[in-house]
């Protein structure tokens, strides 16, 4: 277990800027921290040794270690201005509703505080209204995924709770009496009672406040015309989810202007209580896009506070690192909180290989609890699930948010994660579940085979992550001749793929090393800083769908979903596209006859390259270097015409199986041992002005140049072709 | 839920797993597998790490989220091979499965 969670407040930084260090204690009373750069973080006995590099930079002495809350959960915050909540006499509030999950605990709808005004469902799922010391509950409880329509009223000391259903039948009623006190500050919490208390799972569409008491089927009448609500002299607030949907902004839409703010990011652009299929893209008829999904466990901001800065040095060079906290003295418990020292800003670095570390795709794996939460991957991995202490900590924590593989407590997908927040797995070293027979290690981890071996060749090289890339584009690429990925690059945003695409279009070289990658559709949003946005429409291995009607994504509209859906196949950049996973076992590629092109003189460059001979026959990652995730060429959906496939792998366990976009028509014959679009291949092609790509369509590849201490003819390749890429001309 | 039974005609896959617990499988073995493996989250069986690379020890998954998991005091393995051959023989003993051979019951450690 863990005595100790960090985080930073980047990713990457250049020399010269300053991380923010937020430090939580497990248990732990004291730490000390030092800068680190990490080199290779798979400790299995066959793999290089683990290797990181002290840097002599002073972070102070022992510091104590504090406990830091988390308070998961998202929820809606209003502020009173002008004194128009606290003079409310009479009001009717209605808010349509569509909880998901019901029972156990009260779960807040709607909560006026300073007035003790608060519309929560109780633990039986029943609606249930307070106002001071009044409670009226509804006998029949809510219905779960079906909307209902609160209507409460209060005048002369009278108090009135109706559900109707959205075709206006009142289903049932009650009343009470009660008195309306001003105790305190007043202001609006809009699922939860407060931060961290008593959230509610499920949408909540456009609450609307007026100032007197209306009959129920009155209120209906009104909310049936959103857009005539702000010309009613008694309106005092409409929240208008529909306004804003790309932001953390609460619209009132009434003359009042009392807006709010979203917290822990809810999903917006969700369908309200009037969407019955008009249409699917939120931004043609936004008004009916009026609901907010809210989850008891939305996680997206832990709000740390700061525990110390470190100014990185404007010499240092570019790199992985780490800021290492040891608890109590013991640097076998270091938590490390990894980021990458990108180039300077203003100034080429003078490097020309650049490692694009995968940062998208590991805030997409961020806490996954795949082996926690999912029966299956025990499936997948073919073997037990292992559980390492960084696992075991997050089953007892899972107030730390979930991954894009996760779905919430109520079941609905997981759209959003981020930075903001520890990452636990997000530490060298940690053990995957999904890495394959061997090391068994995942995204950073695995990657660092690749940093390991770039140091072992005595490579000088820039590091930048997916958010550098995605913000700084082609500017910032220009700068190199090669460009390497990781071996899981699965998550891009359009900028992303624009940015790599331009590079290769203008002469750059990229050597996609991994299996998997360009796969789905990801939104940054300066709205959300260090938070990610996927919803995984249509096709694609995944664990989740978005809903119906809820398929574009809320950050920028974009239609989400598979790359290959959306008019740019990862063919087009790198030759390959996603065939098959099994997380069990890796085989070796079969050599081609294209491998004696000449063309490809320089790959083989000291390797046999005999057509039919077994090559990368052994790795860290299942084996062999062909496996976990693996690409095939397709000239059908783009892999360019003059690409050699040098080699392709020939049979894989029937663990592996075709992916559901390949896979139209199930047939009994579509896993690892019968089917030929089962495979991964070796591909490289050449593009106009001197462009060209290397792909090795595996997540297992950087295993196996791990393997032998580097010494190997899969570690020989990627050097010829690095040696090769890095020329100009 | 798997609809799958384990029965006696599956005790030829019980032989083939415990002789080699990783590698490619015959499709009666596969099916033997994915009923077993598909079983959980509440009471499924994993390994923690108690030593990287080295040492594990049996346990339990619970039922949700925020409960930890239950490991099973005195059950630990030196190599995976052996990890998976007990949970194997629990697996097939806690389906239901028909007696096996002694010879395979031995192969357990």
């Amino acid at each position: 277990m863990l005595s100790l969670i960090a985080y930073t407040n980047t990713l990457s930084a250049a020399p010269g800027e300053t991380i923010a260090v937020k430090v939580g204690s497990y248990g732990a009373r004291t730490y000390r921290a030092d800068l680190r750069r990490i080199i290779q973080g798979d400790r299995h006995p066959d793999a290089p040794g683990y290797k990181d590099e002290a840097i002599a930079l002073d972070l102070g002495g022992e510091r104590t270690a504090r406990r830091q809350a988390i308070r998961a959960g998202s929820y809606v915050r209003i502020a009173d201005r002008g004194g128009v909540l606290a003079d409310i006499k009479s009001f009717t509030l209605a808010v349509p509703v569509l909880p998901t999950l019901i029972g156990e605990t009260e779960r807040t709808i709607f909560h006026l505080t300073g007035i003790d005004l608060e519309v929560l469902i109780d633990a039986e799922g029943r609606s249930c209204v307070k106002l001071g010391d009044a409670r009226l509950t509804l006998a029949a409880p809510l219905a779960v995924k079906q909307w209902t329509l609160l209507i409460l009223s209060f005048d002369k000391g009278e108090l009135r709770l109706s559900a109707l259903t959205r075709e206006s039948e009142i289903i049932t009623t009650g009343k009470t009496s009660a008195t309306l006190r001003r105790n305190g500050p007043v202001g609006v919490m809009i699922a939860a009672r407060a931060p961290g208390e008593n959230h509610f799972d499920g949408k909540i569409d456009s609450p609307v406040l007026f100032s007197r008491a209306l009959e129920p089927l009155e209120t209906m009448a009104r909310l049936a015309l959103p857009q005539n609500l702000s010309r009613l002299p008694d309106l005092v607030a409409f929240w208008d989810f529909s306004r804003s949907i790309d932001g953390t902004e609460v619209i009132d839409a009434s003359p009042h202007q009392l807006h709010g703010k979203t917290a822990q990011c809810p999903a917006r652009a969700m369908t309200g209580w009037r969407w019955a299929g008009q249409c699917q893209d939120w931004r043609q008829i936004p008004e009916l896009y009026s609901a907010i999904h809210f989850h008891a466990d939305d996680m997206t901001d832990a709000e740390w506070q700061t525990d110390f800065e470190v100014t990185l040095p404007k010499s240092l060079k570019s790199g992985l690192y780490a800021i290492r906290l040891a608890p109590d003295g013991d640097e076998a418990q270091a938590y490390h909180c990894v980021f990458a020292v990108r180039p300077p800003r203003a100034t080429p670095s003078g490097n020309t290989v650049c490692f694009l570390l995968p940062t998208a795709s590991y805030l997409a794996y961020a806490n996954h609890r795949l082996g926690l939460d999912v029966p299956g991957t025990e499936v997948g991995m073919g073997r037990l699930v292992e559980i390492d202490r960084h696992h075991a900590f997050l089953q007892e924590h899972p107030e730390l948010g979930f991954s894009f593989y996760e779905v919430h407590g109520d079941g609905s997908g997981v759209f959003h994660s981020s930075r903001n927040r520890p990452v636990v797995d997000l530490q060298p070293g940690v053990k995957g579940f999904l890495g394959g027979l061997g090391s068994n290690v995942w995204q950073l981890t695995a990657d660092t085979h690749i940093t390991g071996w770039l140091e072992h060749q005595g490579v000088t090289y820039d590091v930048i992550t997916d958010e550098d890339l995605h913000r700084d584009g082609l500017s910032l690429l220009r700068q190199y001749n090669v460009v390497l990925t990781g071996t899981h690059p699965e998550y891009h945003s359009l900028q992303m793929i624009d940015a790599l695409q331009g590079f290769v279009d203008r002469g750059g070289r990229l050597m996609y090393l991994g299996g998997n990658g360009f796969y789905w559709r990801i939104s940054f949003s300066d709205a959300h800083p260090g938070v990610i946005e996927c919803r995984r429409s249509e096709a694609g291995i995944r664990p989740w769908e978005p809903g119906q009607g809820q398929f574009h994504h809320a950050f920028t509209g974009e239609y989400g979903g598979l790359w290959r859906r959306n008019g740019r196949p990862s063919t087009e950049l790198a030759g390959l596209i996603m065939s098959s996973q099994g997380f069990d076992l890796s085989e070796p590629y079969e050599l081609s006859a294209a491998a004696t092109d000449s063309r490809a003189d320089f790959i083989f460059d000291g390797i046999d390259r005999t057509p039919g001979r077994k090559f990368g026959a052994f790795g860290l990652s299942g084996g062999g270097a062909a496996g976990m995730e693996i690409d095939r060429a397709d000239f059908g959906l783009g892999t360019p015409r003059n690409a050699l496939i040098l080699g392709s792998s020939k049979r894989h366990t029937d663990i592996y199986l075709m992916t559901p976009e390949d896979m139209l028509d199930p047939t009994p014959d579509m896993s690892g041992t019968q089917n030929d679009t089962i495979r991964a291949d070796l591909v490289y092609f050449e593009k106009e002005g001197g462009g060209a790509v290397f792909s090795v369509g595996s997540i297992a590849w950087a295993g196996a140049m791990a393997w032998n201490s580097y010494d190997n003819e899969v570690a020989r390749m990627t050097w010829n072709v690095l040696r090769r890429f890095d020329k100009k001309g | 839920m798997a609809r799958y039974q384990i029965m006696a005609d599956d005790v030829p896959f019980a032989r083939e797993f415990m002789a080699d617990p990783f590698g490619y499988r015959s499709p009666g073995l596969q099916r033997v597998l994915n009923v077993m493996r598909g079983l959980g989250p509440k009471g499924k069986y994993v390994i923690l790490c108690t030593e990287p690379y080295r040492r594990w020890q049996l346990a339990r998954l619970p039922a949700r989220r925020g409960e930890p998991i239950e490991a099973v005091e005195g059950v630990d393995y030196d190599d995976l091979a052996t990890a998976e051959r007990d949970v194997f023989l629990r697996r097939w003993h806690d389906l239901g499965g028909p007696d096996l051979p002694l010879e395979l019951l031995t192969m357990r450690r």
